[in-house]
């Protein structure tokens, strides 16, 4: 009897116990929760997948002056770059998920998976924001007789090899023309032919040597506005505002977008209501006159989606460029 | 500006592995905040200190500070181990002054005009340049072709690492995803020359032998002077012409024109062995290819090499666009950066005239303290190039092999070509034949067809020198 009351006694000090330390986690989930309010508790992180200097850092950069007002704590942008962006998307998906590191996320996200270059997907992240969609646009020489995507794609049906310049194999500029071709149905008369980025793709349009390039509107823009090149459409549902007499694919008849864009992600685990913290914050930033400007000056198409649209956004790119790019056969291995 | 600009350029040219391109990446920012002129004028001086002062490292401790300095060294340190490191380090400054000046002249007369050339050159003719460039390996090798061949086919093997600049497919790689980020050249560049010479400056410590320390005269006696003054005229026209190719810069421009000095001047065997043409040859070269560099930036937005891509960044915050309206709509930009080209060349002559005798001052550094000191900033610049670990290994490894190499009587010059041109040619090679759907027509196009007699015609030249020198093929 003894025995068993002082067993007795034993259970209900460790029932005790079991409650005071379940009382002490349940205190400090409310003072997280209390905390909740001073979200963000301490600086921000952003990595950026890309290297210092480029479009993708210039844009994080600049949201982040803006937005460390807005969200009122300091932000910092790292740059771990390698591998077609998937060392940094990788970095965003593994770090804790206390809203405090932000992912970069870009088109790659859900692209190099399906091309062979990493494991990391859509899946592994979750989306706070969408900010900036750049359209593909198809340009030609100003001095060929090629006036419409009407003309290129007749020349393509006729039987020419249309040669298309772009940043690359297996880049979001190759991916767009080559899916604006299997729509149209030419795929088998375009050629992509890869530079080592947009300049020297254009270059050789304007030397003659190839006939058209798919690259970013701003990426052309020096050269439409001099005359030298001629832009036959933009792969968007609404013209761009940097390129207005330029047609979209849409309305020529052909139902195909696509393009370059970028936005924020955090970790999968991150709670909701800091997701919700970092949305509004950065939305904040996104709207202020400052970061309008920087990007009509840089040519940056502004784009916005919220948290849930982003996120399925992402998804459905992902299950489109795995069709692209399947049928592409540029798969590595 | 042009001051500050060139005072940081120096600084950082002569540091192996701080680059250019990284100097004017870092100050850009700071030209946010002033008006476009001034801005471009600090740019473009840091670009032209950088690029002189890379001569520097090249000529005293046979380490390039920049890739464009490595023609340089072919000569330029056998000078300084002559006992001739003042008159090799003036004829630098004088030399990149002249093909600094000279090319911003050039520059500003005929930069519209060779829009044209630039956008003549499509992957055929940067193929056939590219093959013409690897003539040069013959003709730096003769007497010990096969060695140098060795070396040559080295330089274009390490350059296939990586992923493959065509279909993206990792090449020699091994599963491991730093192998497939490519080396970085700089980083061989670094090992093949600075810690290959430590090890062997360390090897003939211990073997009691010193390298004289005399600095010789700095002062240029006239004769001189206009003795070097053809082949620098000659090398700056090269060098520019070059420069204005995109994707071609000083590094090739270098070596092209010290190779076309070699091959016009008269008593050629003394290249290589301390002529100072050929420092001349390299140093009015690649200073001439930066004005040249400017050529398609300004009257195409396209740049020419790395530094003028961030040089476009520079113009466009300023809400203005790189192209042919630059040239209506802003022409005090345009002329700005024309006469701030070649005011900075001029104060470079003044200030590097000025500042040889300090830099010279590194040969009166004992053996036993420079080399562990040029160990150290290998280490420190080669990790500094993309702050990887990797690069430090990839850079030891290079050392390694140099001084193998070294040692074996193996020349290091074709292997650099090698890296350098290797992705050129394959590029400009797998392009054409993309382009011409698998035929060969576009060989029989005038200017491949130039190149391609060219090419032929070099190592005929190369062959039968050797061959009359006795020298084993």
């Amino acid at each position: 009897m003894n025995g068993e009351a002082r067993n007795g006694g034993v259970l209900r000090l460790c029932a005790l116990c079991c409650a005071m330390v379940l009382g002490a986690v349940l205190a400090a989930c409310g003072g997280g929760g209390g905390a909740e309010e001073e979200f963000p508790s301490k600086q921000i992180e952003i990595i950026v997948p890309w290297d210092p200097g480029g479009g993708t850092d210039q844009t994080a950069r600049q949201l982040a002056s803006v937005a460390e007002e807005t969200c009122g704590t300091n932000i910092i942008v790292s740059n771990q770059t390698g591998s077609t962006g998937a060392v940094g998307f990788q970095a965003a998906a593994n770090a804790e998920p206390d809203g405090h590191t932000i992912g970069l996320a870009t088109v790659e996200i859900s692209m190099i998976n399906h091309l062979g270059v990493a494991e990391v997907t859509p899946e592994d992240v979750r989306g706070v924001m969408q900010y900036n969609f750049d359209p593909a646009a198809i340009s030609v020489g100003a001095d060929t007789d090629y006036r419409s995507i009407d003309d290129l794609i007749s020349a393509a049906e006729s039987g020419q090899n249309i040669r298309v310049g772009t940043s690359g194999t297996g880049s979001i500029w190759h991916v767009a023309f080559a899916g604006m071709a299997q729509k149209a149905g030419v795929a088998e008369n375009m050629t992509n032919v890869p530079f080592d980025g947009a300049a020297p793709a254009i270059q050789a349009v304007l030397g003659g040597q190839i006939e058209a390039t798919s690259a970013s509107g701003a990426e052309v823009r020096p050269q439409v506005e001099s005359g030298d090149l001629r832009p036959l459409a933009v792969m968007a549902d609404e013209r761009l505002d940097i390129l207005p007499d330029t047609p979209t694919l849409k309305e020529e008849g052909i139902d195909w977008t696509t393009g370059a864009w970028r936005g924020l992600v955090v970790p999968n685990d991150t709670p909701d209501d800091r997701v919700e913290t970092l949305n509004r914050c950065f939305k904040e930033a996104y709207d202020s006159e400052q970061f309008r400007q920087f990007m009509e000056q840089n040519g940056f198409g502004m784009q916005y989606k919220p948290a849930d649209e982003f996120e399925a956004f992402m998804d459905e790119e992902y299950e489109r460029f795995g069709r692209i790019i399947e049928s592409l056969d540029i798969r590595q291995q | 500006m042009i001051f500050v600009g060139l005072a940081v350029g120096l600084v950082v040219g002569a540091l192996p592995g701080l680059t250019a391109t990284m100097a004017v990446a870092v100050l850009l920012p700071f030209t946010f905040a002033l008006e476009p002129v001034p801005g471009m004028m600090l740019l473009v001086g840091v670009y032209g200190g950088a690029l002189y002062a890379g001569s520097i490292p090249a000529i005293l401790i046979n380490t390039p500070g920049t890739p464009s300095a490595a023609a340089t060294l072919i000569d330029g340190h056998p000078m300084a181990r002559r006992g001739e490191a003042g008159q090799a380090l003036s004829i630098s400054v004088v030399a990149s002054a002249v093909g600094g000046m000279l090319g911003a002249v050039m520059l500003a007369l005929f930069a519209p005009r060779l829009a044209d050339f630039a956008l003549s050159f499509g992957p055929a003719e940067y193929f056939m340049l590219a093959v013409f460039a690897l003539t040069i390996i013959a003709s730096l090798s003769e007497g010990m072709l096969v060695k140098g061949l060795i070396s040559g086919f080295l330089g274009l093997g390490i350059a296939t690492i990586g992923v493959d600049p065509i279909q993206a497919y990792p090449r020699f790689s091994f599963g491991n995803p730093q192998l497939g980020a490519g080396i970085e050249f700089i980083a061989v560049l670094i090992g093949l020359f600075g810690v290959a010479e430590a090890l062997t400056q360390f090897e003939r410590l211990r073997g009691g032998a010193s390298m004289g320390t005399t600095l010789g005269s700095f002062r240029l006696d006239l004769g001189r002077l206009r003795r070097l003054l053809p082949t620098t005229l000659g090398s700056t026209l090269l060098g520019f012409f070059v420069g204005v190719l995109p994707g071609t810069g000083g590094d090739i421009g270098s070596f092209v024109a010290y190779n076309e000095a070699r091959r016009f001047a008269r008593g050629e065997k003394k290249f290589g062995r301390g002529d100072p043409r050929g420092v001349a040859a390299a140093e009015s070269a690649n200073n001439a290819s930066t004005a040249g560099a400017l050529v398609p930036m300004l009257t195409l937005g396209i740049p020419g090499d790395s530094v003028s891509a961030i040089l476009i960044g520079a113009i466009t915050v300023h809400g203005l666009r790189p192209g042919p309206q630059l040239f209506t709509g802003s022409p005090d930009l345009v002329y700005g950066i024309f006469i701030g080209f070649f005011l900075a060349y001029a104060i470079l002559l003044v200030l590097g005239l000025a500042g040889i005798r300090l830099w010279a001052q590194m040969m009166r550094v004992p053996t036993r303290f420079l080399w562990p000191t040029v160990l150290v900033l290998s280490v420190v610049g080669s990790y500094a190039l993309r702050t990887s670990a990797f690069d430090v290994f990839v850079m030891l490894l290079a050392g390694v092999l140099g001084y193998f190499m070294l040692k074996g009587g193996y020349p290091l010059a074709p292997l650099v070509i090698g890296i350098i041109v290797g992705p050129i040619a394959e590029t400009g090679f797998r392009r054409a034949m993309i382009i011409s759907g698998g035929s060969y027509e576009w060989l029989l196009q005038p200017i491949p067809l130039v190149l391609l007699a060219l090419t032929v015609a070099s190592l005929a030249l190369s062959l039968l020198r050797s061959r009359r020198s006795g020298g084993d093929v």
